[in-house]
């Protein structure tokens, strides 16, 4: 779980790790959308296949990608399965399983295809954004977008938490498996109660504390924010390059398309 | 249709390959994952507009949470720490009998008891939000329906059951455990809805929207009734032990 979740593999020192956050936002956003709006299947497969083949260089391990990507493929599946036998009307093939009929229908396996592709192409972006850029630091780029403070400030404090009360949760969990808390259904369902009792006394206890401490450094009720520094030339170029690319392909993809 | 089926045998068969697939997603061996709509799912118009739907609500909770902490100037800090709790306990895997895996809790009924409904949506936007980045569950482009579905039905219903029940004299444990029951089954009849909106296309609304719910029963059934039982369990823990807390966290709320 820490390691599918952290953001370890962004303190790496490469190309796209010494890119500004905001500057990787923009350029994620637009692919989204260029995939979200796409009307065929090569486009989102090609941003796919990039995302996929930067990560890869970037030597992330294989692990991590099989675990994030295993719930997407799975729905891709699941999608493709769904349209090609429930939507059109030109049937494909068909067979019988256990006395119920299936017809695949071309329309369908677009539309399936379509989705999956589209599923596929921006859970990649997102993915490569997570994996060159720390969390701390797509909060700070937030900023720009101007997103409330208020939402940030809670977001920081959350994500760091989150792992501060994992090590705790993740003690208490192995004391119970010790003491056979989770031998049977009925006290398994004690035992997991009990945890997540546990764990919000120790988040509540842990408020008290965090409040104390930010007090004790000059904390009044709102986190100071730092003025966030003009976009470098360098990121200036590296935004209008990818977003001249993006937006290119969609074009080029919506004249196919036509 | 292409008149292969009859309607009735089309249902049927729907329903079939919708609840195995159910089945199959329940049994990924991955954390946190609730029921999400994923990454690049929905078509662009309707990821605006559950976008536009959602923003509401959360600057609803965010100017909440702006007054309460000029009142207790604790409270982000708390707010914090109840949301990442509740992230985790979404994260605790619990066993589901009737499918024989595992899946998870959403948290938005205790969380809804602990700081009210409001704030639920905000911790339920950044929860989903983390997730979408670091875990690939969830979206930012399906943020919004997302966010009404986990933040705005689960919470809402949540919270509502919670009051409702309390004023009818139910004990607050039983009132718990409708809060977290029925917050989790509005979280899943909220996600199905959006499903079918997007996706109903040529066949009947009701009908699509009633087969992806009849199909989600055999792990949301039970999932729900665990969430209840978690939901009590948990809050009964915090009243035993440390019933103080639960002060601080319903400043002014709900607890």
């Amino acid at each position: 779980m820490f390691d599918l979740f952290s953001d370890i593999f962004t303190y790496r020192d490469n190309a796209l790790t010494r890119i500004d956050p905001r500057a990787k936002l923009v350029i994620a956003l637009a692919a989204l959308i260029a995939v979200l709006t796409a009307e065929r299947v090569v486009l989102p497969l090609c941003v796919f296949g990039v995302c996929l083949g930067t990560v890869a260089t970037l030597r992330i391990p294989a692990k991590l990608v099989t675990a994030r990507l295993a719930a997407p493929l799975s729905i891709v599946a699941v999608l493709v399965v769904i349209q090609t036998f429930f939507t059109g009307t030109t049937p494909l093939f068909a067979f019988t399983v256990a006395g119920w009929h299936f017809t695949a229908k071309a329309e369908g396996l677009r539309q399936g295809a379509l989705l999956g592709a589209r599923v596929l192409g921006s859970v990649s972006v997102v993915f490569l954004l997570s994996v060159v850029t720390p969390a701390h630091r797509i909060f700070q780029a937030f900023r720009w977008f101007r997103i409330s403070r208020n939402w940030l400030e809670i977001a920081i404090l959350m994500y760091r938490y989150i792992f501060v009360l994992m090590d705790q949760v993740a003690d208490l969990a192995a004391a119970q498996r010790l003491r056979l808390g989770y031998t049977a259904r009925g006290r398994a369902m004690r035992s997991f109660t009990a945890l997540a009792g546990s764990t919000i006394i120790h988040s509540l206890e842990q408020a008290k504390r965090t409040h104390d401490a930010m007090r004790l450094r000059g904390y009044r009720g709102t986190m100071p924010f730092g003025p966030l520094p003009a976009l470098g030339r360098r990121d200036r170029l590296i935004t209008a390059l990818c977003l001249i690319g993006i937006v290119s392909a969609r074009l080029l993809e919506w004249g196919v398309s036509k | 249709m292409d008149g292969i089926w009859t309607k009735k045998r089309y249902a049927s068969r729907f329903a079939a390959v919708v609840a195995a697939i159910a089945g199959v997603l329940a049994s990924l061996p991955a954390p946190a994952f609730a029921m999400h709509i994923s990454e690049g799912l929905l078509p662009a118009s309707w990821a605006v507009l559950w976008y536009v739907v959602a923003i509401p609500f959360v600057a609803l909770g965010l100017r909440e949470l702006q007054r309460r902490n000029e009142e207790f100037p604790y409270f982000k800090p708390l707010v914090g720490l109840v949301g990442a709790a509740v992230f985790l306990i979404s994260c605790m895997p619990i066993p589901v009998p009737t499918a024989g895996t595992c899946s998870h809790p959403c948290g938005t009924g205790i969380a809804a008891i602990l700081i009210g409904p409001g704030l639920t949506v905000v911790v339920a936007s950044i929860a989903l939000t983390l997730q979408a980045l670091f875990l690939a569950h969830g979206g930012l482009t399906t943020l919004g329906a997302n966010i009404v579905a986990m933040g705005v039905a689960g919470s809402y219903v949540g919270f509502g059951t919670w009051l409702i029940a309390r004023r009818l004299g139910v004990p607050w444990i039983a009132a718990a455990f409708l809060a977290g029951l029925l917050s989790d089954w509005a979280t899943y009849a909220m996600t199905s809805f959006e499903l079918t909106a997007a996706f109903h296309a040529g066949s009947s609304f009701s009908a699509m929207f009633s087969l992806i719910l009849i199909a989600f029963v055999p792990t949301q059934l039970p999932l729900g009734i665990l969430e209840g039982i978690l939901c009590a369990g948990a809050l009964r823990f915090v009243r035993n032990r440390k019933p103080e807390l639960l002060r601080m966290a319903a400043a002014g709320g709900a607890a």
